[in-house]
């Protein structure tokens, strides 16, 4: 194990009953890394997540966090960002910092500049955006040495996230070890290095290229990308949309071809580098 | 759409029990428990002519104490501690007195019923309630009824919004310990419930010349108890639901037969047996029993220990058992059971 690993899984599994949720995961994040989890809704990203930080025990499996079994003091020197912001709805912006400042005795944090005409805001009656970077402020507040992140910028527009990114950035660059976890193939590519689950299974992980393997795709394009669609999809053939074309993945291009004849529809056909999000589709449909 | 609705219907037991359950247990606590009417009461006999009254007294009164020795004081104090619903005093050569337990509402009714019947023969005392009033012995209930709703429900909602907002998850995640989340949680309840309390305690004498004839501190005493067991039932309602809608449906189940069982409303004697023993298991049942013995009667520790002994069993128990549960959410154990 190296020293500068923040956070280790070893071959951990949680089963519900007869459900296993995350089975044999084994990753690490480093110091001063940002590591993306990917998966489609329901892979296991927040189980696995839960259990990295202690707060759902492992069926099999081992968890070290900042050089121990994840307990209430190693928390202390993690921040973490839960996919509905754990902030206090009904308090205001300061109210929900002071809490914090004084559960880890630590100073009140300052605020960022934007965030300062929502100090005495109800959190609740905050826009999302806001409310995610208050929820960075809070969770980073303490100086933590390991931030978890789930969904973080979730339902944020692209300014919200890139300023939160340049958050996430900062952080990497004073060795805070990062593990994130989204849906946005944009984050995906600023992070680091990234993990890929699918079923409760860790199926890839590297770069972007690796994650996404030997996946092929096909961008297909026609005067009717909306029939063409409906075409592939009914054929039961991996479909994404991309602006007007359409994009296919891991299939033959004789076998879109017969779709799109049987469907009496003419186009082009070239391959493309397949993508993330393209690797994720076939891993879902598996 | 109706289709829609069954499914969800039966896919949600706790709607379902309410919907099903609850006509089933109306019907039975009404069919079994909603007698106001007494039909005997415990008796006890003292003074000269004590064996001879007792025996002249009709089958209503069953009598337990017949004691030739015992004087006026003697009968007073066996009211005062909760042993008899009336005492029978017998003189030398004069009418009998009976003293009757005022607090004790409709037995009351019955035995001043019982003893008007007589002619004459026995003259009619009612202590601690002259005039029946029906507030007197309802506003300690009351009390205790309103420790209760903000035990269960508020307490309940208050956590399960933290589940809900994802804060509990925030919460297991900072430096804190889950007895001190506990607390907490449960301080600011607990503060508001006594502040209620003594509100309606003193709003009930003002407006309803309740009198309170007792100890305060006895009084508070079990009231504090009371309130550990009913926060406690309020912390396990939260961590057997995940909503703020299940918490106060789950909630409702655990009220309705404190209302209706606790011999609040319908005399413990005059239910059927089948349905009183849930009255002997509610916490609800010893509070009101400490509270009217307070502020009515002026009962002391000395006789109502055996619902101070009961209620703190209750208490510890419940919270135990719920705080428990719910710190299974903050400090999850090292290996799942699964």
């Amino acid at each position: 194990m190296s020293g500068d690993v923040a956070l280790r899984a070893d071959a951990v599994t949680r089963r519900f009953g007869h459900f296993t949720a995350v089975s044999d995961v084994s990753i690490e994040v480093g110091h001063g890394e940002v590591v993306g989890l990917l998966g489609a809704n329901g892979a296991g990203k927040t189980t696995l997540m839960r259990m990295l930080l202690g707060l759902l025990p492992v069926s099999d499996g081992a968890v070290t966090m900042l050089g121990g079994p994840p307990n209430r003091e190693r928390r202390r020197r993690v921040g973490y960002v839960p996919q509905n912001l754990g902030l206090y709805r009904d308090l205001t912006l300061a109210e929900n910092l002071d809490f914090v400042a004084e559960t880890y005795g630590t100073a009140v944090p300052s605020l960022p500049d934007d965030l300062l005409p929502y100090a005495k805001v109800l959190v609740g009656s905050m826009p999302l955006g806001a409310q995610r970077q208050a929820a960075f402020v809070a969770a980073l507040s303490h100086g933590p040495e390991l931030v978890l992140l789930d969904e973080p910028t979730s339902g944020v527009d692209a300014l919200a996230r890139a300023r939160l990114w340049d958050t996430i950035r900062a952080q990497s660059d004073e060795g805070v070890g990062v593990l994130v976890t989204t849906h946005y193939m944009q984050e995906a590519q600023q992070c680091d290095r990234l993990l890929l689950m699918s079923h409760g299974e860790l199926v890839a992980q590297g770069s972007e290229a690796d994650v996404v393997g030997d996946t092929r795709a096909l961008s297909v394009r026609t005067d009717d990308w909306s029939a063409t669609f409906a075409a592939l999809n009914a054929a039961g053939v991996p479909v994404i949309l991309d602006g007007r074309a359409v994009r296919v993945a891991d299939t033959d291009p004789a076998r879109v071809r017969e779709i799109l004849a049987a469907a009496g529809i003419d186009g082009a056909i070239e391959p493309v580098a397949a993508t993330i999000e393209e690797r994720m589709l076939v891993l879902a449909r598996a | 759409m109706i289709v829609k609705e069954f499914r969800e219907l039966l896919r949600d037991r706790r709607t379902l029990g309410l919907l099903v359950g609850l006509p089933l247990i109306l019907l039975v606590i009404f069919g079994y428990a909603a007698n106001f009417y007494v039909d005997h009461v415990s008796a006890a006999v003292v003074g000269p002519q004590a064996a001879q009254v007792a025996a002249s007294l009709p089958d209503f009164f069953e009598v337990e104490t017949v004691d030739a020795d015992a004087t006026e004081a003697d009968a007073r104090d066996l009211l005062r501690d909760d042993e008899v619903d009336v005492a029978v005093v017998t003189t030398g050569g004069g009418t009998p007195t009976a003293l009757i337990d005022g607090s004790n509402l409709f037995a009351a009714q019955s035995i001043l019923g019982a003893v008007n019947a007589t002619a004459g023969k026995i003259e009619p005392e009612v202590l601690y309630n002259p005039d029946l009033t029906t507030a007197w012995v309802m506003v300690p209930a009351i009390i205790g009824l309103i420790l209760t709703f903000i035990g269960t429900i508020v307490t309940s909602i208050g956590l399960v919004r933290e589940r809900e907002a994802g804060t509990l998850e925030q919460l297991a995640v900072m430096p804190i310990k889950p007895g001190t989340v506990i607390l907490g949680k449960i301080a600011p309840y607990f503060l508001l419930a006594a502040i209620d309390m003594a509100v309606v305690t003193v709003l009930g004498m003002l407006l309803f010349d309740v009198p309170f004839n007792g100890n305060v501190l006895v009084f508070a005493l079990g009231a504090a108890i009371f309130l550990f067991a009913v926060l406690g039932i309020g912390v396990f309602i939260s961590t057997i639901s995940q909503t703020a809608g299940q918490a106060i449906q789950s909630a409702f189940f655990v009220l309705l037969p404190q209302i209706l069982l606790s011999g609040m409303i319908f005399p413990l004697d005059a239910m059927a047996a089948g349905v009183r023993w849930i009255g002997y298991i509610l916490p609800l049942t010893y509070f009101t029993k400490i509270s009217q013995g307070v502020m009515l009667r002026g009962a002391g520790i000395d006789s109502l220990w055996p619902s101070f002994v009961v209620l703190t069993v209750m208490a510890v128990v419940i919270f135990t058992a719920a705080t428990l549960r719910f710190r299974r959410d903050l400090a999850p154990e090292r290996k799942a059971r699964a």
